[in-house]
């Protein structure tokens, strides 16, 4: 029941994750925060199994600084960050004990200027999209995503639009998730702009 | 519902036409019902005039076409020529068959001229590798069934490639129509001696 | 003294020196030479062939270059069959980068992995070391044309113009003279083939003796390399263009 949504827009990336870390029936904290900086223009978001989310985004997150400090300082884009990513997560499908993680990478590119978002779940399934979501909020974000969205948007509107889908979901949603952490992905890195 | 091959969806279809052979595919990705991405293209080139789709799940579908990406790299290198429609058959059966007792959920589809001879040549697989030569047509996909039909009643041999191209194109689109998880959009390679041919097909978007 | 340190690999002599290591080195400067040559367009490389025969049956493809993938290729000097062995691993090793990042490895990454694999061999006792010395001409979109040389102690750097093989401080003393950093690739080309002239012993330059080599960028595709082994016609134009027979003919007089 954990949400995680992802817009891009012109000048980057947004992400949205619930603050709520869940338990059977219990609500355990209100202040989880489900992503994590993998290196200054990358930003991971995650929902799955408990467990195997933090230990897989850590390990990814250590393996994209270790390649940061083999390169002497030359950070992997995000298309091979999603690329290395999806690896990992397909190689994990087929072992005994696959990781149960999907996640969105919001990241954006200094070569080209362009910000991405990549939507990548357990089984290695990788596509990048202007806005998804994983769970039950691509069902109740999807079809309002799809009616609003426009290409030309800036970082305000996509806020805006977000604010419209966390309304929604709040609205629908069986339980209360708490509210979520919002962060951006743009040329100047990564922040974090949660009211 | 948790049949790996039929969760993300998708189709592929090869014919064969007179010297010339076509190969398409749609442009879904899905999650079960709902749909993710309308540019998701299962058909990918491996030199000149030598084609693969892959259908199924589409992890695996992303993996393969990488792995053999890698495996035609080193091939033009080590051989310093392009793969044959043939050869890259061969290589396709035995990569699938390597996997036997944990097979990747395909459904490939190999297509192309022999850079010779100029001969059409198409095949398909079952995902453990087992190659099936045909003459006319190949269906791959979760629109396998819609897919037969269509061919069955539409093709002819010895097509020119403007018919040919006609021909698979209303195969691919009337069979992804009655396929809930196929569709949204799709795409058609038309190859003959002197020139390959790419066409996007715009579709029902339901 | 030299007898009781060399017979293994692994052992340092009493003056710190490696003798396997330093005999590889000394047989690769036997070798032919090989030249590289940095450009603002790109790169060249050039090697003299040393052996020749008219009853050598050649299937066409060079003997001391060699396409490592999109974006490299190299140079060989020292023992080719050593050297296939190195290759092959490192176009694995380049396409296995490609398909986990989906992206062309960066050229430095790709020398220090082949450079691990020689240095392995200095190290890890009951081996010799690999008897080759590499010139790798790279592209990559961080720092665009690059030349860089490695050796079996499986050290490497990067040049702007530099040779290995015999002959090598004479055609790097030749080259220092001559080179310029605002150099055309075909400036580079004829630099390269004037160098060859001067160093090779063999007195008539042609095509039978040479190899050549250009990496420059693609005009129809942004951010993709041409890599490009010359036919022997092309060389043989080039040494005529380049007017180097008729220096040598003046030197003769």
């Amino acid at each position: 029941m954990d949400i995680i949504l992802g817009i891009r827009v012109q000048e980057g990336t947004i992400i949205a994750a619930s603050k709520a870390a869940t338990r059977g029936i219990s609500i355990l904290k209100d202040t989880d925060d489900k992503t994590r900086i993998l290196n200054t223009h990358n930003l991971v978001a995650f929902t799955g199994e408990s467990g195997d989310t933090v230990h897989f985004t850590e390990y990814i997150q250590a393996n994209i600084q270790l390649h940061t400090m083999r390169e002497n300082d030359l950070e992997l884009s995000p298309s091979a960050v999603a690329s290395f990513v999806r690896n990992q997560l397909a190689t994990s499908l087929r072992s005994r004990k696959p990781y149960q993680v999907n996640v969105l990478l919001a990241g954006y590119d200094v070569k080209t200027n362009t910000p991405t978002l990549n939507w990548i779940d357990y089984l290695g399934t990788q596509t990048e999209l202007p806005y998804g979501a994983h769970g039950y909020a691509a069902f109740y974000c999807s079809s309002l995503l799809d009616r609003h969205y426009r290409t030309d948007m800036n970082i305000d509107e996509g806020l805006k639009l977000l604010d419209d889908c966390l309304e929604e979901l709040e609205r629908r949603m069986p339980i209360d998730f708490k509210g979520c952490y919002i962060k951006v992905v743009d040329k100047d890195g990564v922040r974090d702009i949660t009211k | 519902m948790s049949d790996p091959s039929s969760i993300n969806g998708g189709t592929a279809v090869a014919m064969v036409g007179k010297d010339c052979i076509a190969i398409a595919s749609d442009l879904r990705l899905g999650n079960q019902s709902l749909g993710l991405a309308n540019n998701f293209e299962k058909v990918f080139q491996f030199g000149d005039k030598t084609f693969m789709a892959l259908t199924g799940l589409a992890s695996d579908v992303i993996t393969l076409k990488e792995t053999f990406r890698l495996k035609n790299n080193l091939y033009n290198l080590r051989e310093e020529r392009e793969i044959e429609p043939q050869t890259l058959a061969n290589l396709v059966s035995s990569t699938l068959y390597e996997k036997r007792f944990g097979p990747y959920f395909i459904g490939p589809i190999v297509a192309g001229l022999d850079s010779k001879t100029s001969k059409p040549f198409i095949c398909g697989f079952d995902l453990i590798g087992c190659i099936d030569f045909a003459k006319d047509f190949i269906v791959s996909g979760t629109a396998t069934d819609q897919l037969y039909g269509m061919c069955e009643s539409l093709y002819e041999p010895n097509l020119e490639p403007e018919d040919l191209f006609e021909t698979i194109s209303q195969a691919l689109l009337n069979a992804v129509d009655r396929d809930a998880l196929s569709g949204w959009g799709a795409v058609v390679y038309i190859v003959t001696k002197d020139k390959v041919v790419k066409r996007t097909l715009r579709t029902r978007q339901d | 003294m030299s007898r009781r340190y060399d017979s293994r690999t692994t052992i340092f002599s009493p003056e710190g020196r490696l003798y396997q290591v330093e005999y590889a080195q000394e047989a690769i400067s036997q070798a032919g030479t090989a030249i590289g040559i940095l450009s603002t367009e790109g790169v060249v490389l050039a090697c003299e062939k040393k052996f020749t025969s008219k009853l050598l049956d050649n299937d066409g493809s060079a003997e001391k270059l060699y396409i490592l993938n999109d974006n490299m290729i190299c140079a060989v000097a020292g023992m080719t069959a050593d050297a296939g062995i190195l290759i092959n691993n490192v176009r694995v090793q380049a396409q296995q980068y490609l398909k986990t990042y989906n992206e062309q490895i960066p050229c430095e990454l790709l020398i220090k992995r082949i450079c691990d694999v020689k240095q392995g061999y200095t190290q890890h006792g009951g081996l010799r070391p690999f008897g080759v010395s590499f010139l790798y001409a790279g592209y990559d979109d961080r720092y665009e044309f690059q030349l860089f040389t490695s050796n079996p102690s499986g050290n490497y750097s990067g040049w702007k113009a530099t040779s290995i093989g015999a002959n090598n401080s004479a055609a790097q003393t030749l080259l220092k003279k001559d080179y310029k950093d605002d150099l055309s690739l075909k400036d580079a080309c004829n630099l390269a083939i004037k160098v060859l002239s001067k160093t090779m012993d063999a007195s008539s330059l042609n095509s039978d003796k040479l190899e050549f080599a250009t990496l420059s960028l693609s005009k129809l595709e942004k951010g993709k390399t041409v890599r490009k082994i010359w036919k022997d016609e092309e060389i043989d134009l080039l040494i005529k263009e380049s007017g180097v027979l008729d220096e040598k003919k003046d030197d003769d007089e």
